[in-house]
Parts: C-alpha cells; structure tokens; sequence
C-alpha cells in the first residue's frame, strides 16, 4: 500500500508544477461557464421550467470546478506501449493495474482541487442568477462531499478500463476521443444532465457517468432528498466496485498478451 | 499562382500519408463524427426542452449551429498548421527549416499540415443547415446564397486570424499559450448560437474584438428574414469583411514578431 501512495504523492507533485497552465485553464473554464450561463438565461426568459433556475447555475459552476476530473489526461501510457518503455513498468514489484490507479487518482484530485478552490469562490462572488448557490443544508453539503470522493474513485476506475482498452492497439487516439466524448456528454458537462428530456432520466442516472458528478451535485443542489443519500452512495459504490474488479479483469489479461515493442 | 500550386501538392502528399494508416485514420474520422453529433445533439435537446431562444426558431437555431460548425471546421482542416501545430514547431526549433526556404514563413506553415479528419464535421454542420433551412422555410434566392458563402469564406479567415493570436504568442513565449484559445473555442461555443442571446459586454466582446456577430450572425440573420439590426440590406454583405480585417491586423503582427524570432535551437 505504501508503494501506492508513494505514486500517488509523486504524481500530486508533478501535477502542482505548471502553475501558469493552471490559470490559464481556469479563465477559459470561467469563461465557459460564464457564456453557458449566458445562454441558460436567456432560454429561460422564454420558457421558464420546473427546476429553479439558481440550480441549473450551480450546477454548471460546479462542474466548471471539477472540469479536470473528467478529462482524461496520462498520455504517458500510450507512448509506454508504443515504444516498448512499458517493460519497465512490468518488473516493478507491484500490481500494475494499482499503480496506473494511483497516479490517476492523484492527477484528478490534485488537477480538480488546484482549479476548484479560485473558481468555486470566483462563482460565488458573482451577482443572484449568475453565480453558484450555497448548498441546500449542511448534511447535504457533508453528503454531496462523500459522494464526490466516491465518484472520484469511480471516474479513476473508469478511466483505467478506458486505457486499458487503448493499450491494445497501437494508435487508440480515435477511441480515446470518443471515449473521452461519451463522458463529457454522460457526465453532464456539455449539457446539464437535468436539461435533459425527463424520460431519459432513470436510464442515464444510472450510468456509471452519472456517478462521477452528477450524483454529488444533484445532493448539493437539493434534487436528491437527504434520504435518497444513502441509497445514492450505495449505487456509487457498487459501481466503483464493479468497474475496479472489470478493470483489473482486463489490466489481468491485457498483460498475458501484451507485446513489447522495439528493443 | 505557383504558391496555390504548391499547396495543392502538399496536400495531396499530406492526405496521402494520412491514408497510410486506414483504420487509425477511420476510426479518428468517426470519432469526430460522433464529437460533432454530441453537440448538435446538445442544441437539439436544449430546443426541445425549451422551443425557442428569442425570437429564434428552433430551425434558425440549427441553422447557426450548422454556420458555425461549418467555417470552424474548415478552418480547423485547412488552417491545421496554425491551430494545431505552430506552438510545437516553435518550441522544438522546427520552425527555422521553414526560415531557409524561398517562399513566406505563413504560406509553409499552412502548406505543413491538413487535417481531412474534419470532413465527418463539415458534414455535420452541412447536416444542420440544410434542416435549418428547411424548417425556417428560407425562400433561397441568389443573393442569399452568395452571402452565405460570403459569410463561411469570411469566418475562415476570421477564425484562422484568431488561432494566430496564439501562434504570436507563443513566438515570443515560446511554450503554448491556450489562453488565448478562450477567443476560439469560447468563440466556437458561444456564437453557435446568436449574439444577441448574450448580456452587453459578451456582446461587444463578440462584435468588436473577435467579429463572429458581423461575420456570420448579421448576414444568417438576414437570410433567415430576421435582420438583427434594422441597417439596409447591403450591410449584410459588408459586414463579414470584418473577418479580413481581423486576419489582416495578425498577419502584420504576425509579420512583426517574426522579426522577433529566436530560435529555441534543437
């Protein structure tokens, strides 16, 4: 376990290191949301709907802030694979398919916490209407946080399928972007998953995507009851089980078959 | 006349090595398909939910959305040396090579990479006008079909002058500036949909300093029959020039920081 962490604290220390990057993503993610904002608003000037308007701003704020938790950004695989460099990872005394977990989960966490903090106190100085709205009570809030460090486990355990799918073939960029699409759109990142039509509901929330942000947001903003919580939490965790034991699953026999390139 | 015809080569040979690799190149073009289709998906759903923005149609709307997607991705295909490869060509030192050789620095650049996986877009965008079009029940008329293509010719150069801010940028930064992509892709995200959906100062931002109000929504607006601003008819074609002007202003800053260029050495 030690070892793990050991990754984990390496990869958190690289991540901290472009501090210039770091602003700039977070004044376009401003900006994006800003405009998305923009556009919600004047949609509903023309038609106002059920759900109150302060939700669907937080809702877009909030996953503004933890924009990096989805993004699929270890590149570093990819070319370990196509150069033959993944050897080395190979006679490392420990559970492959661990390690590649540990440095994902430290890029999310570090990469969501670093843009989260400016952005979310950035939103909330914003004018009624525009910015994000405080939580809807104090256990929603302690909540919506044990769900975010669930999805967070989750979204790391579905990124490591997604690579360990790439790992087979030697050029997955066309995969990986769609990949990449499927969670940007089933996340609620591109549009709110509560704009979506109200039939589509059931099945998309119980996507594993929906898990990641959606889940937590929905318990800050009110649209889960505090005693759906529980239940919330539970269908997080089961998936997080779930895809962790798929994915080691692969990781397992991707390594049987794999070959080294070069030499 | 013998630079066209030296573009013209290197994307034949460009497309060509992009074809070596079939499925790889396939599969990226589908990717870019389902990419596009997510976010006419997006509008779709947002029109069905809420009917209309403004005075906007749902079939106006789709017919923005295929505006827009139509010039970015072009300029995206054709202009790929500038908006996706210049900040690495500055940083590694590749981009001295291009200094040796008897033609314009910009010319080489636009000549080094294409980028057909866009195509699948296009289409897209193609996709969307034509359903705009259909369910506005626009009366097609000459005019309006060259101030359409007016309008798409002017937002190439328009989009291709603002992914040149980076590349100026980073002339003098070296490492890539994606700041400056809040002007481009935010551009790209915001005025899929009419400028006037946006408060003032998103506005002006959009009409003055990156034109996509007078470059694509002044003329599409008037071929829809719902000017945005009460102005004579003529203005519609005036206004997209606007995106030669903007090209114009970073070809000169262009021109200048090039004069500024130190090699990263290799």
């Amino acid at each position: 376990m030690n070892a793990y962490y050991a990754v984990f604290r390496l990869r958190r220390r690289l991540e901290t290191q472009y501090r210039g990057a770091v602003i700039g993503g977070l004044i376009c993610q401003v900006f994006f949301g800003l405009i998305l904002i923009a556009l919600y608003r004047a949609l509903y000037a023309g038609k106002p709907q059920m759900l109150p308007f302060s939700h669907v701003a937080t809702y877009v704020w909030l996953q503004q802030a933890f924009f990096r938790m989805l993004l699929a950004s270890d590149a570093e695989l990819m070319d370990k694979v196509r150069t033959g460099g993944i050897a080395y990872d190979l006679c490392r005394p420990m559970n492959l398919y661990g390690f590649y977990y540990a440095r994902i989960l430290a890029q999310k966490l570090t990469g969501c916490l670093l843009r989260a903090a400016p952005m979310l106190l950035f939103a909330a100085l914003l004018p009624e209407g525009w910015g994000i709205s405080l939580p809807v009570s104090l256990p929603a809030l302690l909540w919506a946080l044990a769900a975010w460090v669930l999805g967070l486990f989750c979204v790391s355990a579905l990124e490591n399928i997604t690579m360990a799918f790439t790992m087979r073939t030697l050029d997955p960029r066309g995969m990986q972007a769609m990949m990449n699409l499927l969670m940007m759109i089933l996340a609620g990142n591109v549009l709110p998953l509560t704009l979506f039509p109200d039939s589509w509901q059931p099945v998309l929330t119980a996507l594993p995507h929906a898990q990641l942000l959606d889940a937590p947001i929905r318990i800050y903003t009110g649209e889960y009851a505090l005693s759906q919580a529980g239940l919330i939490l539970l269908r997080q965790a089961g998936w997080t089980a779930a895809l962790i034991c798929t994915g080691m699953l692969f990781w397992r026999r991707n390594q049987r078959r794999l070959v080294i390139q070069g030499g | 006349m013998q630079t066209i015809r030296l573009y013209g080569k290197s994307m034949a040979m460009l497309i060509r090595s992009q074809l070596q690799y079939p499925a790889s190149f396939l599969m990226q073009t589908l990717a870019q398909l389902v990419m596009e289709g997510g976010e006419m998906l997006a509008v779709i759903l947002l029109v069905q939910r809420f009917d209309h923005l403004n005075q906007w149609t749902a079939g106006n709307l789709y017919f923005f959305f295929g505006l827009m997607a139509v010039s970015f991705y072009i300029t995206e295909c054709f202009g790929r040396g500038i908006t996706g490869a210049f900040p690495s060509m500055v940083r590694t030192g590749q981009l001295d090579t291009l200094l040796l050789r008897p033609r314009g620095v910009l010319t080489q650049v636009l000549c080094s990479a294409v980028d057909p996986r866009r195509i699948t877009c296009i289409a897209v965008g193609i996709v969307s006008l034509v359903l705009g079009s259909r369910l506005s029940a626009i009366r097609w008329s000459f005019p309006k079909i060259l101030l359409l293509l007016e309008s798409i010719f002017c937002s190439f150069w328009l989009i291709l002058g603002l992914f040149m801010i980076e590349a100026v940028l980073c002339i003098y930064s070296v490492k890539s500036v994606e700041l400056a992509n809040t002007l481009t892709y935010g551009g790209r995200s915001a005025c899929q949909y009419p400028v006037d959906t946006y408060p003032r100062t998103l506005r002006i931002l959009f009409t003055v300093v990156a034109p996509f109000a007078l470059v694509m929504h002044i003329p599409a607006s008037h071929i829809l029959d719902k000017p945005l601003f009460a102005w004579p008819a003529w203005t519609a074609f005036v206004t997209p020039l606007a995106g030669f002007v903007l090209f114009g202003v970073m070809y000169l800053l262009f021109t200048s920081a090039m004069q500024h260029y130190r090699s990263a050495g290799n």
